[in-house]
């Protein structure tokens, strides 16, 4: 099967941390992947780097046959992004948003009001009307990101975080519209650290800690007959309570 | 509890720091530009007690101090900003009255450059004072300069406040606007008073504006040793209340603004979401620009454009831009006797490469939103490009008004062509040299409310920053200077000045963009980390 996006070798350091140790990773063409970690694992690290917005310090990344930092216009024409912890450029209305990221694309205008139309209309956003991004609730905020997204049909949808801070109703109508996708014969790779999302969503998981991929691989490989928050608290190391702790609470 | 503030405020600034050196290296040319200040300033001060002239001390006390306090006020509305290192937001949740917050503030202000700056150069006062009239007068001197230290921090603090809130307000930013106007017009009966002192050189005029601006609260503070020293013991009292009444007031103003500040900015749009009309992309693109071709272009202006005006830092440079560039030349020129094609370029070229100043961090007004533009691979040169399209949909018309307005009040309506031909070439010129401040020295605007903080330590970059992009501006746009010089007003050249000029401004802004562009290109995710908030 062929990579939707294939990493080599990422490495990068912050000053004396070291982030991200040295990553390989292969996301199989019409997958649904979920990378888990603990916060501070390097999940938004490797995806920023595997979607250009950081330069690795060592290492190369292909998204479709593209190297992202020798063919970033090839490869970036089939991405969809959505950042976490990143502003919008959120001075714009929600329609208005969409309208600057279909023509950034190039795309025709026609198909960009077309498509917003639907998109602003299945995410439920349509009633906000001429809302500025900037003071829509963080669900909004989330929705409206990967409308803009999704826009310009990509083949690889990269997502940091997807459903942190979305209620329970647009959580649904969002993994609704990502397994369309994914039937559709896109790929999907998204950071969780909500374990039924990804048990719920994916074929492929990895889970990364310290920097490094502790495990990689279909879903049922990486679970291995157990759940899978058994196998992740198992990798990362977390502490159990033993009671004695916080008595005064 | 005020301690606390000062100490955070000193661990915080330490922890800036932190692996950071070129920060420590901004921070280390700051102490140097803060006393080679404060030793200059100190000197001014001191020199003409120690030369035993009461005239001039009181000039220099009067004028010195006020042009000091003034430039409190405005240095930071107009040109560097307020170092907000403790945000008033983060004591929203913490039990504290507000006034434990004010007086922590202001402590944690004191502690700074130009803070120290200013008390160690008003400290030439005391010595002046002394000399003059013994240790009575440097001891009531010591307490002015004490108090009007505590304006000037106060005063600067409560102004930033109160724009910031202004700015906010939909409804209240025209009035905003205004204000900051007004406050620059103030600079124009200093102009005007430091013209007529240099021409007539008559001392004698000025001290009697110098002992009225004495009893203002501006300078108050600074002048009441020389009473003393003359025998004036009874203003000792008096000026020491002007000045801490003036202070009490701001701070009560202050601490007002600070709440709504803590609290948090309002939403702006109450009431119900007004319904859209029309495509998507015919909501982006405002109804100037309905022409163009709908492409990647029409969307890098259309977003440029609304953003000049609905983001409040950049309005907020955008009105003190306007305000500066219609007041300062008006003042210089029709204030001035001397009217030479020769003097009137040189303001124009000052207003010229001030508005170019204004996008010096234009990258970092987006913060992490340009992300949106890396991922979506924009070439370097269409960016700029368009950012400089977006921007000139502003600036041009205004150096036109300029232009006409100079030429009209100057009574030389010939001379519209060369006025607007030097606007045309400093403006193209700064570009040029912007472009590639904002690519390579692009820095991270903190994420508050008020537009006119900005991030600890980041005052001198800042400062240092505008300073060489104006040089860098003005050096541009040197040959336009010299053939004003040679040419002088010779009637071919007053002709031929505005098209030149327009040729000279835009070739200098298509190379800036060609050749920054390509900078560009390759420094994106670099630039995108340079604007990125630390968290």
């Amino acid at each position: 099967m062929d990579s939707a996006l294939a990493v080599r070798g990422l490495v990068k350091r912050f000053e004396t941390v070291v982030a991200v140790a040295g990553i390989d990773l292969d996301v199989p063409a019409g997958s649904f992947f979920g990378l888990l970690g603990p916060n501070g694992a390097g999940k938004t690290t490797t995806l920023s780097m595997a979607v250009g917005l950081l330069r690795p310090d060592e290492g190369r990344v292909w998204v479709l046959g593209h190297d992202v930092w020798s063919d970033p216009t090839g490869a970036k024409a089939l991405l969809g992004v959505l950042p976490d912890g990143v502003r919008l450029f959120d001075r714009l209305t929600g329609a208005e948003l969409l309208a600057y990221h279909g023509l950034l694309r190039g795309m025709d205008p026609a198909v960009i009001d077309q498509r917003a139309r639907e998109l602003l209309d299945v995410l439920a956003l349509a009633g906000a009307g001429r809302t500025l991004v900037v003071d829509y609730s963080a669900g909004m905020k989330k929705k409206i990101g990967l409308a803009c997204a999704l826009l310009h049909a990509p083949r690889l949808l990269v997502l940091d975080e997807p459903f942190e801070a979305v209620d329970p109703v647009s959580a649904a109508l969002i993994r609704d519209i990502l397994q369309r996708y994914v039937a559709g014969g896109g790929t999907v790779i998204f950071s969780s650290h909500v374990m039924e999302v990804v048990e719920r969503l994916c074929s492929h998981a990895a889970i990364l800690a310290d920097g490094a991929i502790k495990r990689v691989g279909t879903l049922d490989e990486v679970r291995g007959g157990r759940s899978l928050e058994d196998v992740f608290v198992e990798v990362v190391g977390g502490r159990t309570a033993t009671g004695e702790e916080l008595a005064w609470l | 509890m005020v301690v606390m503030f000062v100490r955070l405020k000193l661990r915080m600034t330490a922890n800036n720091f932190r692996g950071q050196p070129w920060r420590v290296a901004l921070f280390l040319a700051g102490i140097f530009f803060g006393l080679w200040w404060a030793a200059g300033g100190f000197l001014l001060f001191a020199v003409p007690g120690l030369a035993g002239s009461e005239k001039a001390a009181l000039l220099v006390a009067g004028f010195g101090g006020g042009a000091l306090t003034l430039g409190w006020v405005l240095l930071p509305l107009v040109f560097f900003g307020v170092d907000e290192t403790l945000d008033p937001a983060r004591f929203a949740l913490l039990p504290l009255r507000r006034r434990t917050v004010v007086t922590g503030m202001l402590a944690a202000a004191l502690v700074g450059i130009p803070a120290v700056a200013t008390l160690a150069s008003t400290a030439g006062l005391v010595v002046s004072a002394g000399a003059l009239g013994g240790w009575t007068a440097a001891l009531a001197q010591a307490a002015g300069v004490a108090a009007g230290l505590f304006l000037c921090v106060a005063a600067s603090r409560a102004l930033t406040s109160a724009f910031a809130t202004m700015l906010r307000s939909r409804r209240m930013r025209d009035l905003a606007a205004i204000a900051l106007a007004g406050l620059a017009a103030l600079l124009g009966p200093l102009q005007i008073g430091l013209i007529a002192a240099a021409e007539t050189a008559d001392w004698d005029r000025l001290i009697g504006p110098a002992r009225v601006v004495g009893w203002t609260p501006l300078a108050a503070g600074y002048t009441l040793g020389f009473d003393v020293a003359a025998g004036r013991g009874w203003a000792v009292p008096l000026k020491l209340a002007i000045t801490l009444a003036a202070t009490a007031a701001l701070l009560w103003w202050w601490s007002w603004s600070l709440e709504a500040a803590m609290v948090g900015g309002t939403p702006t749009t109450a009431g119900p979401a007004r319904a859209a009309r029309g495509g998507a992309v015919d909501q982006l693109i405002p109804r100037g620009m309905r022409w163009m071709a709908r492409n990647r272009y029409a969307a890098l202006v259309a977003r440029e454009t609304r953003y000049w005006w609905r983001d409040v830092r950049r309005r907020a440079g955008l009105i003190t831009f306007l305000v500066v560039g219609l007041f300062l030349p008006v003042m210089i020129n029709v204030a001035g006797n001397a009217r030479s094609p020769g003097t009137v370029s040189i303001s124009m070229i000052f207003v010229g490469t001030l508005a170019a100043v204004t996008l010096a961090n234009q990258f970092g007004y987006d913060g992490t939103a340009y992300g949106a533009n890396v991922v979506a691979g924009v070439p370097g040169r269409l960016e700029l490009r368009s950012r400089v399209a977006a921007f000139t949909a502003y600036a041009g018309p205004l150096l036109v008004v300029v232009a006409v307005a100079m030429s009209l009040l100057l009574g030389e309506p010939t001379w519209v062509g060369l006025l607007l031909g030097t606007l045309a070439a400093a403006y193209g010129a700064g570009l040029a040299a912007n472009l590639f401040v904002s690519i390579l020295a692009a820095y991270a605007l903190p994420e508050t409310s008020n537009p006119f903080t900005i991030n600890t330590g980041a005052s001198v970059a800042k400062s240092l920053l505008s300073l060489v992009s104006m040089l860098g501006s003005a050096a541009a746009a040197v040959p336009m200077v010299v053939t004003a010089a040679l040419l002088g007003d010779a009637p071919t050249w007053l002709w031929l000045a505005g098209p030149v000029g327009v040729g000279y401004g835009l070739g200098a802004a298509a190379l800036g963009v060609y050749l920054a562009g390509d900078v560009l290109d390759r420094r994106m995710p670099e630039l995108l980390a340079a604007v990125t908030p630390r968290r």
